[in-house]
């Protein structure tokens, strides 16, 4: 799991910009499907045959998102200073003098301007230095409409967690590829779709013409979820290391009642670890899925995390593997 | 009467459209395309849509295979522009308004507007209370729109109904005037975005007058309701299902003093403005380098714009059905939303060469 997970966070897939990172999901997914295809606007979506019989197959689609925040090129200074617009929604106290990467490998640090307040700390204020002695020297690394976004790493921390970035969403990605993975293996009856979204952070965009080509039964949507338990934080009944969260509503979307409380008595049944998520802020593909079409039943199971949008998002494992196995259950696997 | 050029941009600035009453920029722009577009109907949003068939052995080959359609490229424009609804009429009649489209209310001030149904539409001037009789607080604020009223010298609130009721709309008037080194600046109402609409009319003229072969069809949508983000084109791009669509816009520019040059978004006389990413869409590079070859390749003036600001209808379009890949191109123009749009008339001529080049180099795209 550590691998795969370090596998997709090793390249950058900004909003829009996600051809590295499918490419390498395209790898992983191939030999545990029938076949994978890409839609207009650049969702992967990878389908696996169900063994039921034809006529009384149901189709689910499952969804993670494959892009990350970052930045966007938009002005380079006559010191070979970079401006830049943001690309979802940035934290940017937690990105200040933090070092970025483009496509091509160019780094550079982003920096506020000197003395500005840590409230005034906006797009506007920053820059990037990439070490380029003037503007004819960093116009040959980086041009106008280029995407950067901080580094990804992941680091072990005690236990069965672990931080860094992206692990929103590339996480929910991981868990696809096991989930596929496993269904070799265990087949389900049901035809099953492998969706790796385009364009999340930036307005749930992607999953909603992928759902529109797939017309799905049911959906479940995997990504991150915010929790209660750092200090500080806002009063959230869900825990790093609670479980998996099945995901009652968050601020763009009320779960289809049946499919929670499916995944409620299985988890109950299976004696799988699990928690109930209601996320006051921030919204997710679920709500673009459900509103599809005529409508589709849709809900989630997330993955509670710490410091989302910051350099080091972190999460436990074994919440990841809840989620797996809880999954399986649903899709009744064999 | 077929007009051309600037004077067509001209009459269409002149027409009354504000967002849900484009009828009257509609009419003209019929009048305007009659004989050069295969198919022309109202789809039920009050959009309008003109079809010009591709031609050519590859077009033969997709319309004839049992399973396809040919391909579908949309061109779209809206036809709405930003203007006034009438809210209430005062006893003494006056005639109080809300904008229809996000307008500065500083801009509004003593401007002449015309307003009221077709049959009985007139002018009348946006006015407020006097400076001498406004209060020591009003004086160091902008006066809000719920303070101002459109005089129509009617002598009572029943004489001005018969004018304009509550309901109807009202426009900015505003002379079409060409100024500048040769008269190359052009300062109007609603530039944003009957320089959209113009161009295509022009582009079905040019496709009728010098054929060339094309796979696919081509649908060009005169969309309503931009400015209020209802967004006609939603409707069209839906109806239509395009493979790509190109949305003619307008932009604003802050190339004006004062800006300092990391937030200029485009410059006016470089030619229309290519979107990468803006406050609605994030655009597919595919698309956006063809565009900025082609440009390359025939040495059409083309920019990139610079700013992440704004939105437009590429947003919806884009997220209609399976997707669809949009590309905005846009005309740099300033004091956009006001009764004087400045754009330049050489960037208006780059962009529709650009998108009659684009059309006929369309292989080397897909």
């Amino acid at each position: 799991m550590l691998n795969t997970i370090k596998t997709l966070t090793a390249v950058r897939a900004i909003s829009g910009r996600e051809k590295a990172v499918s490419d390498k999901l395209l790898k992983l997914i191939a030999p545990h499907v029938d076949n994978v295809r890409s839609d207009a606007m650049g969702s992967l979506i990878a389908f696996k045959k169900g063994t039921g019989k034809d006529g009384e197959r149901k189709s689910r689609m499952l969804c993670a998102h494959m892009d990350e925040i970052g930045f966007l090129v938009t002005f380079i200074d006559d010191n070979g200073y970079l401006r830049i617009a943001p690309i979802g929604g940035i934290n940017f106290v937690a990105a200040t003098y933090s070092l970025v990467e483009f496509a091509n490998g160019t780094k550079g640090i982003l920096v506020p301007e000197s003395g500005t307040a840590p409230a005034d700390l906006r797009a506007e204020k920053f820059y990037i230095d990439i070490g380029a002695k003037d503007k004819k020297e960093a116009e040959k690394k980086v041009k106008i409409g280029d995407y950067c976004a901080v580094e990804g790493r992941v680091e072990r921390l005690a236990g069965k967690r672990i931080a860094g970035r992206p692990l929103d969403d590339r996480i929910g990605c991981a868990m696809l590829i096991k989930i596929a993975e496993a269904l070799k293996e265990a087949p389900c009856e049901d035809d099953v779709y492998f969706v790796f979204s385009v364009q999340e952070e930036v307005g749930i965009r992607g999953a909603r013409t992928a759902a529109y080509g797939i017309d799905p039964d049911s959906a479940l949507c995997f990504d991150i979820t915010g929790t209660g338990d750092a200090i500080g934080s806002k009063p959230m009944a869900c825990s790093v290391g609670g479980g998996a969260a099945i995901k009652i509503k968050d601020a763009s979307v009320i779960c289809d009642v049946e499919i929670t409380e499916q995944l409620i008595s299985l988890a109950k049944e299976k004696g799988i670890k699990y928690q109930c998520e209601i996320l006051l802020h921030g919204g997710t593909d679920t709500a673009s899925i459900q509103a599809s079409r005529a409508g589709v039943r849709a809900g989630a199971i997330s993955v509670p995390t710490r410091y989302i949008h910051s350099g080091f998002e972190m999460l436990d494992l074994n919440d990841v593997q809840a989620g797996i196995s809880l999954t399986l259950a649903w899709l009744g696997a064999k | 009467m077929m007009y051309n050029g600037k004077e067509l941009i001209k009459e269409l600035s002149l027409a009354f459209g504000p967002s849900g009453c484009e009828d009257g920029v509609r009419e003209l722009i019929k009048s305007q395309i009659d004989g050069v577009c295969d198919e022309m109907y109202c789809d039920r949003a009050g959009n309008l849509i003109a079809v010009v068939h591709g031609q050519g052995i590859d077009y033969d080959l997709a319309v004839n295979s049992p399973d396809r359609r040919p391909d579908r490229v949309m061109i779209c424009a809206h036809m709405d522009e930003v203007g006034f609804m009438i809210t209430d009429v005062t006893d003494a009649g006056y005639l109080k308004f809300g904008t229809v489209g996000g307008i500065d209310p500083r801009v509004l001030c003593g401007r002449p507007v015309c307003v009221g149904d077709e049959n009985s539409r007139v002018s009348g001037v946006i006015a407020s209370k006097a400076i001498h009789l406004q209060s020591r607080e009003e004086r160091g604020k902008s006066t809000p729109i719920n303070k101002m009223y459109i005089d129509i010298g009617a002598k009572d609130g029943e004489d001005a109904r018969k004018y304009a009721d509550i309901g109807s709309f009202g426009t900015f008037v505003s002379d079409f005037v060409s100024f500048g080194k040769d008269g190359k600046y052009m300062k109007g109402k609603a530039l944003d975005d009957r320089c959209g609409c113009a161009l295509m009319i022009e582009l079905m003229r040019a496709i009728k007058d010098k054929p060339f072969d094309r796979s696919f069809d081509l649908y060009f949508a005169f969309t309503r309701c931009e400015e209020i983000g209802v967004s006609g084109a939603t409707v069209a791009a839906n109806s239509i299902q395009p493979s790509t669509a190109i949305i003619l816009e307008s932009t604003a520019v802050a190339d004006i003093a004062g800006v300092d040059k990391s937030r200029r978004v485009a410059e006016l006389g470089e030619g229309g403005a290519i979107s990468l990413a803006d406050r609605s869409t994030i655009y597919d590079m595919a698309i956006v380098n063809f565009a900025l070859g082609v440009a390359e390749k025939y040495g059409i003036k083309c920019q990139v714009k610079k700013y992440v600001s704004g939105g437009n209808d590429a947003g919806n379009v884009q997220r209609c059905g399976v997707g669809v890949t949009p590309l905005a191109l846009s005309m740099p123009t300033r004091y956009l939303h006001s009764a004087s749009n400045v754009s330049c008339y050489d960037d208006y001529v780059a962009m529709r060469e650009l998108v009659e080049a684009m059309l006929r180099d369309w292989r080397f795209y897909k």
